[in-house]
This record gives structure tokens, C-alpha cells and sequence, in this order.
């Protein structure tokens, strides 16, 4: 109501009515070549993400194999196996636990590690590349590596506690079913690069005043770390807690050339269990239905990252 | 923000924490440097060179690793900032809900639409070709590629392509001399953090290219390892053949490791 008194108003004192006609029209004229700047994307997402979806989604309903010659459709028994396979659930199941304890060791070590690398500490840029690095090589790289270390008879860990006297504690490391478990979230932990990173971006938004306030009324550090930086991360937090769960979904490479899913399945996550199925190729079917589940899985995550950073981008834009 | 200061006790007490830390970070890519001289000492890094561990010298490999990269730089750079720019600057039917539905798909895993991709690359022959591998990495890159232009351009005024319309200037002069321009700095970020993808992929180049002299040097470290194993005497050349693979990331680590570090944290949220 205001806004049409103003704009009347605005009407008997300057032309302003022109400019509003000529950005109605604009929106209209843009259509044609909006269409032309967004055709090549459109042509990639055609090829790459639509049809990609419909192929998923059709051979889901098929017995077919690499082939892709004589499908036969088989109604929803892809569907019906893959949701009646222990491995698949294991599989689904430990992506969940790597993420969780991912964004557990986030939350605590890369949250105190951005935090202390915010304090003025000599040599702070090379720890803060230290930590970055192993997340910005190649993770296929990363893995060959963690996988040569932790073998049993050459490996540069069960050698190095046989220097040190404690080769009682060398252990067969990826042949090991708990072993390999945990070895497989350590090389997740070491890759927490990422986390760092966003928390000391949101860390350098910050205004300092409150911090020094909080020292000047006697917060000593650990309180300063747990009361007041904490809090004030929130929209850190929920960054690295979203972008986790959806880099379990990309690790492929890492389990892949570290354990290789194994030993016997015990390190599965979706995109090996998925490979695995992939590289008989003789049930395409299985692999697309199993595909077409993880997919809407990774996708409900993503609709929950797009309403983060929508909230967190608006919060910026406002202040 | 201002970098924090606190008791002198604290400060020791986090500076002893950080380098306890960072000497674990630091024991697996020191032990790899270590290992890799091991036995033959610098040998092992000559004889990859003169005698490739799979008949493919490693100059090979970097080389497939730099044209891939820079295959996938073009796509993305040309189809985001085209894309970005109408998101930018243009108001047309249905932007937002194109928008989401493009970013959407940024969790789309590689591995969950690798069979569909493959069929799609076999039936336009394009597998074992570097462009097909750089256009798929392209298309799971585009999501990312979009939205961190559109958070970056959201910051750019419509006035400047406001004033240049009424000069008469049509959208391609705009885009040209207007957009392109004032994006540079995102555009920048987002060309190295494509680079850098590029070089850390592994599925794509692995399942699409079969043939080995057309690998890239991420891939390579699994062919080195089957070739190679674990015993006394390749372990040192194993892990030589892993530093070497490794070197063209550093390169670009080292140049461009501030465009990486502002993209990662611009663009926000990929992984």
C-alpha cells in the first residue's frame, strides 16, 4: 500500500515511471538471451545429469549387463536385493560412521587447530599449510601412501616401532578387521584440511573485541576456546558438519587404494560397494538400483546444504 | 580479524601442541620421501625416468595430467561464467528454480553416475580420449563452478550494465566488457581449484581411459603399485614413482595456493 502511494507520489515529481516500464520490459526481453548464456550449461546437464538419471533409473528396472545389449526388465527385484544385502547395508552403514566420527574429530581437532592458529604464533603460516596439504594432494596419492606405511613387513610404522625397541606392537595393520577400521578413519582424520579452513575463514570474520573483553574480564584460554569461540562458530559448524557427510559419499579413491573395502567388506562405503559391483559388470541392473539409493541419499544432503548456505548467506549480506 | 594474544604460558602450551601435531601430519609424506630413496637411493627416482615401471615414462603422465586439467579449465570457465552471467545480470523465466536445480546435483557422487557416463562416452567414442574425461570432471564441476559465481557476483552492482544498456550495449558486450572483467577474481579461483581437481581425480580418468599411455598421474599410482607390490627391494621405487606422481599438484600448490585457499572458502562448499 505505501509502496503504491510512494511510486504515485513519484509519478507527478520525476519520470521514474519510464524506468520502471523499461525494466518490465528488460524481463521480459532477457528470456531469449538468458536462454542462449545458459544453453551450454543446459547442454552439460542434459547429457550429464538428466539423461544420466533416466539411464540410472530405467536399467534399475533391468537385468542388463556392460554390454548393454538384450535388457530384460525385471520389475523392482534390483531394488529388492539390493535392500535385502547385509553388504549394502554395512556399506551405507559405515559411511555414516566415518562422517560422524569425521565431524567429531571437526569439530574438536580442526576446530582447536584453526583456533590456536589464530593466536599469534610464531610460523603459524606453515602449520596451517602443514595441515592443508595432505587434503590438497591428489587423495588417490594419499591413500597409496597410508597403504605403503601401514604394511606389515616393509611399512614404515611397524619399522619405525621396531627401531624404537616396540616391535611387540607391529601389527598387521590392513588385514586386521578393527585395525583396518581404524586405520581407515585415521586417514580420515589426517585429511582435515578442509574443516581447518573453513573455520579459520569464519574465525577471520570475527570481531576481535569480544575476545578481548572476555580476556580482559579473566576467560582464561580454555574458556575463551569453549564458551565463547565455540558458540560463535555456529555457522562453521554447520558448513563442516554438511560438507563432511557428503565428502564420505565422494571418498571412493581413498578406501579404494587404501583397503580396498576390506578386509572382507569391513571398510565398505557406498561408492566402493558400488565400484565393486561395477567392475564384474554383468549386473548392471543391481549397480544402477543401488546407485539410484545412494544418489537420493547424497541428494537429501545436498537440499540440506543449499538451506544452510542460503540462511549463512543472507546473515552475510545483511551484515 | 586480529590475531589473538593470550598468557605466555597458554601461548607455549598451544605452539607445543601444534608442532606435536604437525610432526604426526608430516610423518607419512616424510616417510613416503624417506622410503623412496631406500635401497638405490636417488637411483629409484633416475630409473623411473629411463625405465618406466609400466613402459610409460612419468613426463608422459604429467603430460596427460596438464591437458586433462586444462580440457576441464576451459569447459568450466566458458560454461560457468556464460551461465553465472546470466544469473548475474539477467532476470529471465524460472532463474531460481533453474538455480536450485542446478546446484542441487553439487553432491552428486562420480561414482553413482559412472555407468551412465561411461555408456554416454562409449556411444560418442569418446573413452580413452582426454576430452571425455575432461568433460565429465567438467559436468561435476559446473554445480560448484555456478554457485560460487553467483555468491561472488551477487557483490557485482548492476548499475555499471544498467548505465552500459541505455549506451546500447546488448548482453554480449555486457558479458564481454563488464562481467568478465569484474569476476576475474573468481574466475581465477575457480580455474586453479579446476586445475587442482583435475589433477586429484581418480574414477574418471581410471574407468574412461584404458589405455595406459593415456593415463594421468593420480591413476598411475594404482599401476605402479600392481606392477611393483610391496617387496624389500620396489618399495623404495614404489614410493619414489608416488612423490614423483605427486609433484605436478605441489607445482600448483605452490603457485596458486592462494586462489585455492580464497576459492575453497568463497565458494564455500565442496569437498
Amino acid at each position: 500500500m505505501k509502496l503504491t502511494d510512494q511510486t504515485a507520489l513519484q509519478n507527478t515529481t520525476n519520470p521514474a515511471p519510464r524506468m520502471i516500464g523499461n525494466r518490465n520490459r528488460r524481463k521480459h526481453k532477457n528470456n531469449v538471451s538468458a536462454t542462449l548464456f545458459l544453453l551450454p550449461m543446459l547442454g552439460f546437464y542434459a547429457v550429464f545429469y538428466v539423461y544420466a538419471f533416466y539411464f540410472l533409473i530405467q536399467t534399475s528396472f533391468q537385468a542388463v549387463t556392460l554390454s548393454f545389449r538384450n535388457a530384460q526388465p525385471v520389475g523392482f527385484q534390483n531394488y529388492f536385493l539390493v535392500l535385502t544385502h547385509d553388504l549394502f547395508y554395512q556399506a551405507v552403514l559405515n559411511t555414516f560412521i566415518f562422517a560422524s566420527i569425521l565431524v567429531l574429530a571437526s569439530l574438536t581437532l580442526g576446530f582447536g587447530l584453526a583456533v590456536i592458529l589464530s593466536f599469534k604464533i610464531p610460523g603459524r603460516a606453515v602449520f596451517f599449510s602443514i595441515f592443508m596439504l595432505p587434503t590438497l594432494i591428489p587423495a588417490s596419492l594419499i591413500a597409496s601412501v597410508f597403504a605403503s606405511m601401514l604394511e606389515y613387513r616393509y611399512g614404515n610404522l611397524n619399522e619405525l616401532l621396531r627401531t624404537i625397541e616396540l616391535g611387540a606392537l607391529a601389527q598387521r595393520w590392513l588385514v586386521d578387521p578393527h585395525l583396518a577400521y581404524m586405520a581407515v578413519i585415521s586417514i580420515f582424520v589426517y585429511l582435515i584440511g578442509l574443516p581447518i579452513l573453513y573455520y579459520t575463514a569464519d574465525l577471520s570474520t570475527i570481531d576481535t573485541s569480544v575476545i578481548e573483553a572476555a580476556i580482559i574480564d579473566g576467560a582464561d584460554t580454555i574458556q575463551l576456546f569453549r564458551l565463547i569461540l565455540f558458540p560463535l562458530l555456529s555457522n562453521a559448524h554447520k558448513t563442516v558438519i554438511v560438507t563432511t557427510f557428503l565428502s564420505i559419499f565422494r571418498a571412493f579413491e581413498i578406501v579404494y587404494l587404501f583397503t580396498g573395502g576390506g578386509p572382507s567388506n569391513t571398510t565398505d562405503i557406498t561408492g566402493t560397494y558400488i565400484y565393486t559391483f561395477m567392475r564384474t559388470g554383468n549386473n548392471i541392473g543391481y549397480v544402477s538400483a543401488a546407485s539410484v539409493i545412494v544418489l537420493l541419499l547424497a541428494l537429501v544432503f545436498s537440499v540440506i546444504q543449499l538451506r544452510l548456505y542460503r540462511r549463512v548467506g543472507n546473515e552475510e549480506r545483511l551484515s | 580479524m586480529n590475531l589473538i594474544k593470550t598468557s605466555k604460558r597458554d601461548m607455549t602450551i598451544m605452539q607445543i601442541i601444534l608442532i606435536v601435531i604437525a610432526v604426526i601430519w608430516l610423518f607419512p609424506l616424510l616417510s613416503a620421501v624417506q622410503r623412496s630413496l631406500e635401497f638405490q637411493g636417488l637411483e629409484n627416482y633416475k630409473s623411473l625416468f629411463t625405465n618406466p615401471a609400466n613402459g610409460v615414462p612419468i613426463t608422459q603422465l604429467y603430460l596427460n595430467s596438464a591437458i586433462i586439467a586444462v580440457f576441464h579449465v576451459i569447459f568450466v570457465l566458458v560454461v560457468a561464467s556464460l551461465a553465472g552471467f546470466a544469473f548475474n545480470q539477467l532476470d529471465f523465466f524460472g532463474k531460481e528454480f533453474i538455480y536450485y536445480a542446478i546446484v542441487v546435483c553439487l553432491s552428486v557422487p562420480a561414482i553413482v553416475v559412472l555407468v551412465p557416463l561411461f555408456y554416454t562416452l562409449k556411444q560418442a567414442g569418446l573413452l580413452n580420449s582426454y576430452i571425455g574425461v575432461a568433460l565429465t570432471e567438467a559436468a561435476l564441476t559446473l554445480p560448484f563452478g555456478i554457485l560460487m559465481l553467483r555468491n561472488y557476483g551477487d557483490n557485482i552492482p548492476r548499475e555499471f550494465s544498467e548505465a552500459a544498456t541505455i549506451d546500447g550495449a546488448g548482453p554480449w558486450e555486457l558479458f564481454r566488457y563488464i562481467y568478465l572483467p569484474l569476476a576475474r577474481p573468481a574466475l581465477i579461483n575457480l580455474a586453479t581449484l579446476s586445475a587442482l581437481w583435475s589433477f586429484q581425480d581418480f574414477l574418471l580418468p581410471a574407468v574412461f581411459i584404458t589405455n595406459a599411455r593415456l593415463t594421468t598421474a593420480a591413476v598411475a599410482a594404482q599401476s605402479f603399485r600392481d606392477y611393483q607390490g610391496f617387496t624389500a627391494l620396489t618399495i623404495g621405487r614404489y614410493n619414489a614413482s608416488l612423490v614423483l606422481l605427486a609433484l605436478p599438484a605441489l607445482v600448483l600448490l605452490i603457485f596458486g595456493q592462494r586462489f585455492i585457499i580464497s576459492g575453497l572458502t568463497s565458494g564455500g562448499i565442496k569437498s
